[in-house]
C-alpha cells in the first residue's frame, strides 16, 4: 500500500511537471504534429484490421445466439452497434493501443533515462517531463477520439459485411436495426471515455520510462510495467466513468 | 572561472566527496582524475546541479550556484555546455537538428542566424557534409564531435566534458582531445573533463585534480604530474604495462 502511494504521488508530481508552462511553444506545436503522426496516424491500420473483425464477430455471435421467434433480426444490427459505440471502440481499443503505444512511449522515454539524453535536456535547462511527455498527451487526447469514431464506422461495416455476405441476417434488417434508437449522448460518452484512456495510456508508461534506471534490461521492465498497469487503470477508468455518466 | 569550496557529498553513510577545494580557470582545459567510483562524476554532477551536495560553495565567476533559487540555475545552464560520456545525441533528430536544439530553445537567434551557427560549429569539428544523418548512422568519433558541436553551438562559458575518450580507438581520442584543447583556448572556455584516460592527461591537461577516495590528493599540471611523490598519483598514472615502461 505504501509502494503505491509512493508511486501515485511521483505520478501526480511528474504531470504536475508536464503541465507547467513550455519554454518555447514553436518547438512544442513541432513536437506535437509528430507525435500526432507516431501515435495516431501511425495506429490507424492495426484499429482498421481489429475493427471489422470486432464487427464481423459481434454480428456473427449475437445472431448465434438469438433463437427466438420473438425477437426481431434487427436486434443483431442494434446490438452490434451498441456495442460498438459503448463499449467495443473505446475501451477494447484504448487497451490495443496501450499494447501498441504504451510499450513504445515507455521504451523510448526509458532509453532516452538510460542513454542521458534527459540529462542532457535537463542540463540545457528544459523541463524534460514537458518536453518529452506533453506533446504526447496532447497528441493522443486529440487524436484518439478520431481513432474512435474510424473504428466505430468500420466495425459497424464488419457487421455490414456479413450481413452481405451470408445469411444470418438481411442486409435491411441490419441496416435498420443500427438506425434503431440511436442516441447520439452514447458517443458523446465513448469519446469522453477515449479522451481520459488517452490520457491514461500515454502518461502511465511515460511514467514508467520516465523513471527508468539501470540498463536496457529494466528499459524492458518499464516498457511491460507501463502497458499492464495503464491497462489496469483503464479497466478502472472505464467502471468509473460508466457509473458516473450512463446510470 | 568556477571556484568550488569544501565541497561535500554522502549518499546515505557512504561519503563520496570529502571536503573538495578547487579552483577552475577560463582558457584551460582543467582535468579531474581518479579511479573508477572515486567520486569524480559525482563531483561534474554536483557541479551542474544534477546532484545536490551536502555542504561547500560552488561559484560561477563569483555567483553563488549553491543559494541560486530554480529559475537562476536554469539560466546559469544556458552557459553551461556538456559532453557526455555517450555524447546522449537525441535519437529522433538528425545531426543539424541535434546541434541546433540549444539554440532553438535557449536563445533568440533568427532561423538563419541559426543555421549559420550550425553550420560553423559543424565545420569547426569536420563534420560539415553529415547535418543530415542520424545518430544510429555515426560511429563513435563522429557522436562525440557531434556532442562537442552541440555543446558549444550557444557559445557557452562552461564546458563540462564526461570521460571524452572512453570507447574510442586511440587515434579518434587524441582527435576529440585536441578539439577540446583548441575550443577551450579559441571560445576562453573554463572546460572541466573528467577522465581516467592517462592519454588525455598528458595531452590536454592544463590543470589535473586527482581525486582518491572522495578527497583531492593533489593538483598540477601535465609536466608535474609525472613528477610527482604522490604515492597514489604515481599508482594511477604508471597502472598500465605501457606507463611503466615509458616512466623516465
Amino acid at each position: 500500500m505504501g509502494n503505491f502511494v509512493f508511486h501515485l504521488g511521483k505520478y501526480i508530481m511528474l504531470i504536475w511537471r508536464v503541465f507547467s508552462k513550455p519554454e518555447k511553444f514553436s518547438i512544442y506545436r513541432r513536437r506535437l504534429f509528430d507525435e500526432m503522426i507516431t501515435l495516431g496516424l501511425d495506429s490507424l491500420g492495426i484499429i482498421m484490421v481489429i475493427s471489422v473483425f470486432m464487427g464481423a464477430v459481434i454480428t456473427i455471435q449475437t445472431a448465434a445466439n438469438i433463437d427466438s421467434a420473438f425477437i426481431p433480426t434487427y436486434t443483431i444490427g442494434f446490438t452490434t452497434r451498441q456495442s460498438t459505440i459503448l463499449e467495443f471502440s473505446p475501451t477494447i481499443m484504448a487497451l490495443i493501443l496501450a499494447g501498441k503505444v504504451g510499450s513504445n512511449i515507455a521504451s523510448e522515454i526509458g532509453t532516452m533515462r538510460i542513454t542521458e539524453q534527459i540529462d542532457a535536456l535537463e542540463i540545457m535547462g528544459v523541463n524534460s517531463s514537458a518536453f518529452l511527455i506533453l506533446p504526447k498527451i496532447i497528441a493522443a487526447v486529440l487524436i484518439n477520439p478520431f481513432l474512435t469514431i474510424i473504428s466505430m464506422f468500420v466495425s459497424i461495416g464488419g457487421g455490414y459485411a456479413i450481413a452481405m455476405f451470408t445469411d444470418i441476417v438481411t442486409v435491411s434488417d441490419y441496416v435498420y436495426g443500427i438506425q434503431l434508437d440511436f442516441k447520439p449522448f452514447h458517443v458523446a460518452y465513448a469519446l469522453i471515455k477515449t479522451a481520459v484512456f488517452a490520457f491514461l495510456l500515454t502518461s502511465i508508461p511515460a511514467y514508467q520510462g520516465y523513471y527508468a534506471s539501470g540498463s536496457a534490461l529494466e528499459v524492458g521492465s518499464a516498457s511491460t510495467r507501463g502497458v499492464v498497469y495503464s491497462s489496469i487503470v483503464i479497466l478502472v477508468a472505464n467502471y468509473v466513468i460508466t457509473q458516473l455518466i450512463l446510470i | 572561472m568556477i571556484e568550488v569550496g569544501d565541497l561535500s557529498k554522502s549518499f546515505g553513510d557512504k561519503d563520496v566527496l570529502k571536503g573538495i577545494s578547487v579552483t577552475f580557470n577560463a582558457g584551460q582545459t582543467n582535468l579531474v582524475i581518479g579511479a573508477s567510483g572515486s567520486g569524480k562524476s559525482t563531483l561534474a554532477r554536483c557541479l551542474i546541479g544534477l546532484v545536490e551536495p551536502d555542504s561547500g560553495s560552488i561559484l560561477y565567476d563569483g555567483r553563488d550556484f549553491m543559494k541560486m533559487k530554480d529559475k537562476e540555475r536554469k539560466e546559469l545552464r544556458k552557459e553551461v555546455g556538456f559532453l557526455f560520456q555517450g555524447s546522449a545525441l537525441f535519437d529522433f533528430m538528425n545531426v543539424q537538428q541535434n546541434v541546433q536544439f540549444p539554440l532553438d530553445m535557449l536563445t533568440t537567434l533568427s532561423s538563419k542566424e541559426k543555421k549559420a551557427r550550425v553550420a560553423e560549429v559543424l565545420e569547426r569539428v569536420e563534420l560539415s557534409g553529415a547535418d543530415k544523418l542520424m545518430p544510429s548512422e555515426l560511429s563513435g568519433g563522429m557522436k562525440k564531435r557531434v556532442g562537442i558541436a552541440r555543446a558549444i553551438a550557444p557559445r557557452p562559458k562552461y564546458l563540462f566534458c564526461d570521460e571524452p575518450n572512453s570507447g574510442l580507438d586511440p587515434i579518434t581520442a587524441i582527435v576529440i582531445d585536441k578539439l577540446i584543447y583548441e575550443i577551450t583556448k579559441e571560445y576562453n572556455i573554463t572546460t572541466l573533463g573528467i577522465t581516467h584516460d592517462m592519454n588525455s592527461v598528458l595531452e590536454i591537461g592544463d590543470q589535473i585534480i586527482f581525486i582518491h577516495q572522495g578527497y583531492k590528493a593533489w593538483e598540477g599540471n601535465r609536466d608535474e604530474i609525472l613528477v610527482t611523490d604522490s604515492k597514489e598519483v604515481l599508482d594511477f598514472v604508471y597502472a598500465s604495462e605501457f606507463m611503466k615502461k615509458a616512466k623516465p
